[in-house]
């Protein structure tokens, strides 16, 4: 636009026509230190971001029966809802470097699919399709964290929590005649002697793909069949127009403290942390639960019976509304793939000495020995796995090969 | 350097043949630049159009009239986000242009001496604001003003319409967008009017006003055509940028993926969708449908730029001097 240029073109009447810059001699000093700034913000960020120059980290302590192999890089990618507990992981194991890259479950699974991670992170287990893409030997699915959706609202008015049945949720999610005002008879019913407004129940869902959509999306499924035939269960939703989508839990936790009259839902952990109305919602058992860390886990113990094979199908495989008295009804786990022989699957890009490090991180993740994987989880609102979880995994883990060989385990404790 | 400059005088063979690799290598330097600027627009559409190839086999052209987009079952449409960005880009320059072209004639024309720096300043300053900021600011801000006055009192006085109706509360909606899209797009067309009508020969104006035309006549019949140039170059730089625009409006709209049937209802745009859908698409064909969608996108700006280009010529016919 406009800008007033320094040098000035003196237009000789004879001779060469001459441009000279009116600036000051002092050019060359700018251009040098201008040089050097940029130099040490590119060594400092090196240092900090990448490690540069720091002396190469010494192996810690293990279980003091085994050597850890020489510490390597490992590589995983996927599901944001599970960032901030890999963050913490990455940062707290010290046997390896590892390296998350939180770019989507979609993302995650496109990565493993062709062999540029060494582990993938999803919040919804393998379509069927997806797992037919996979090329040989095929991947494990480890179930490794629990997320847990809950529903969220905005009424000043109403000062006592309310209950939800998933039929209601449902109807509200679909906005189906008779569930579109808040004072609506079916949630009048189930919340008697609570004064419900007369006013428009905003609807608000996740404009992204997501994990949590995927678990609530899976129980209104299992309470409505029209729910289950029209919309099913997924990560995305052709929701009804008339609702508003807000992105990332975030945007939902915000939208609806900010909207009167909005319902939504979020996942557990920022239930917890942001101060927003959550309901309880009724279990098989008929009770009305509000989610809480410990009655998730009771639900996921409830359902480990029923794990599929780690190679199989997890399609179909629910932990949602399990028969305990006190379980929360909307739970799921979320999953990381990782190949069922790191030799045959990644021939020589993956050397022996990174296969052992990747399945000794694993089993590290999904153990809760002091300072191990589980044990952050309830520091930042995520499920702890149940103990028949964490066995199922590491036997899963264990059975990884190398070229058919098994691998040798060296857990940081 | 002979091209008959009548001073320029000739030196020694030495300095003609440096200038002339000096030349060259200018020209291919140059000419590197260039063909790069067009290169990467070819190889842009190139990659979107290979990424997109999936979709592009199994549905053709049918993917621009489809209403539904369903990952789930397979079914992707771009219709309502093809609406929703035209919707959204046409109703905030409805908004921006009167503004920019006002703003731009208060500056140049009644604005006092002392008034004029800052403010085009200012102008200039709400340009270089980042996209996301005016989207907290929208959502902040303008959001529950749209839900607890502007939609219902829209709904009662143009309800007849028939273009506002649906629920009143929602305050993320199209025309939220637009307002935001319109704040943002302001800048842009102010400083380019503004360089447009200064360029103006002062001659025009004091022509028009020794034959005795008031202000509003002097702007509208002796500036405002011989700036016409500038001004629409303004205005299409501002669609441009209205048509690409992601987290502002992904943070106001509501992002609802149906056609929308009212202004004060959520919708959607192709880059809203794109940046909420891109990282989690999980179903085999959703990542093609969201590549062909940015496809789509870059077809409507390239078109609305030809579009535009073509009325600047057909607006320079019989004007003074060309304004790039």
């Amino acid at each position: 636009m406009s800008g007033t240029s320094e040098s000035t073109n003196t237009n000789t009447s004879a001779g060469d026509q001459v441009v000279r810059r009116k600036g000051s001699s002092r050019t060359g000093a700018y251009i040098v230190v201008g040089v050097v700034v940029v130099v040490v913000i590119i060594l400092l960020a090196g240092y900090f971001a990448a490690g540069w120059f720091k002396p190469s980290s010494t192996s810690t302590s293990n279980n003091g029966t085994c050597t850890a192999p020489t510490p390597a890089t490992i590589s995983g990618a996927g599901s944001t809802l599970v960032a901030p507990l890999m963050t913490a992981w990455a940062l707290s194991y010290t046997a390896s470097t590892v390296n998350y890259a939180s770019v989507g479950s979609g993302a995650g699974i496109s990565d493993i699919t062709s062999k540029t991670v060494d582990f993938g992170a999803s919040d919804a287990p393998l379509s069927p399709s997806q797992r037919a893409a996979i090329p040989s030997p095929g991947v494990l699915t480890i179930p490794e964290s629990i997320g847990a959706a809950v529903p969220i609202y905005n009424l000043p008015s109403v000062a006592t929590t309310l209950k939800f049945t998933g039929q209601v949720l449902a109807g509200i999610y679909m906005q189906a005649p008779g569930y579109t005002n808040w004072n609506n008879s079916a949630l009048q019913a189930i919340n008697p002697g609570v004064t419900l407004p007369n006013a428009n129940i905003v609807v608000v869902h996740r404009s992204d793909g997501s994990g949590t959509t995927f678990a609530f999306s899976s129980f209104l499924a299992l309470s409505n069949a029209t729910w289950a035939s029209v919309y099913g269960h997924a990560t995305t939703i052709n929701w009804p127009t008339s609702e508003i989508g807000s992105k990332g839990n975030s945007g939902v936790t915000g939208t609806v403290k900010s909207t009167q009259y909005a319902i939504g839902y979020v996942d557990i952990n920022y239930a917890l942390t942001e101060s927003v109305a959550f309901g309880a919602v009724k279990n098989p058992a008929g009770n009305y639960i509000v989610a809480n860390i410990t009655n998730i886990a009771s639900a996921v113990k409830d359902a480990s019976a029923t794990f599929p094979a780690s190679s199989g199908d997890w399609y179909n495989f629910t932990v949602e509304n399990s028969p305990g008295a006190q379980d929360y009804p909307i739970s799921t786990f979320t999953y990381l793939f990782v190949y069922s022989d790191l030799g045959v699957a990644y021939g020589s890009s993956m050397p022996l000495t990174t296969a052992e490090n990747l399945v000794n991180l694993l089993l590290w993740m999904v153990g809760d020995n002091s300072g191990q994987g589980q044990t952050f989880a309830a520091g930042l609102y995520y499920v702890p796995l149940s103990p028949a979880a964490a066995t199922f995994d590491t036997s899963a883990i264990e059975s990884i090969t190398y070229n058919g060989a098994a691998i040798t385990h060296c857990v940081q404790s | 350097m002979t091209r008959g400059n009548p001073f320029h005088t000739r030196t020694s063979t030495k300095t003609r043949k440096v200038s002339k690799w000096g030349d060259r290598t200018f020209l291919v330097l140059t000419g590197i630049g260039a063909a790069g600027v067009v290169g990467v627009l070819v190889a842009v559409g190139v990659v979107l159009y290979y990424g997109a190839l999936p979709l592009i086999n199994r549905d053709g052209l049918s993917f621009l009239t489809n209403r539904i987009w369903d990952p789930e079952n397979n079914v992707y449409g771009i219709l309502p986000f093809a609406a929703g960005t035209l919707i959204t880009s046409a109703v905030a320059l409805l908004i921006s242009v009167p503004l920019s072209i006002g703003a731009a004639l208060f500056l140049t024309q009644h604005a006092p001496q002392w008034l004029r720096e800052p403010i085009a300043q200012v102008v200039q300053m709400l340009a270089a604001i980042p996209s996301v900021i005016f989207g907290f600011w929208g959502l902040i801000v303008i959001v529950p003003v749209m839900a607890s006055t502007v939609n219902p009192a829209l709904a009662h006085y143009l309800g007849w319409t028939g273009l506002f109706g649906g629920p009143t509360d929602i305050g993320t909606n199209i025309l939220t967008a637009s307002i935001v899209l319109a704040i943002m797009t302001v800048p842009t067309i102010t400083a380019l009017s503004k360089d447009s009508i200064m360029a103006v020969p002062r001659t025009q104006t004091e022509a028009a006003i020794s034959l005795g035309a008031t202000d509003w006549e002097v702007s509208r019949r002796a500036i405002l055509p011989y700036a016409r140039g500038g001004i629409v170059a303004g205005v299409v730089l501002g669609l441009g940028r209205a048509l690409g625009e992601t987290m502002a409006v992904t943070l106001v709209i509501g992002n609802s993926n149906g056609v929308p049937n009212s202004f004060i209802a959520p919708g959607q745009t192709i880059a809203s969708l794109i940046a909420n859908d891109f990282f989690e698409s999980f179903y085999a064909l959703e990542r093609p449908a969201l590549v062909y969608a940015a496809l789509v996108l870059l077809v409507i700006t390239l078109a609305v730029n030809v579009l535009a280009r073509f009325l600047l010529a057909r607006f320079q016919r019989g004007m003074g001097a060309k304004v790039e």
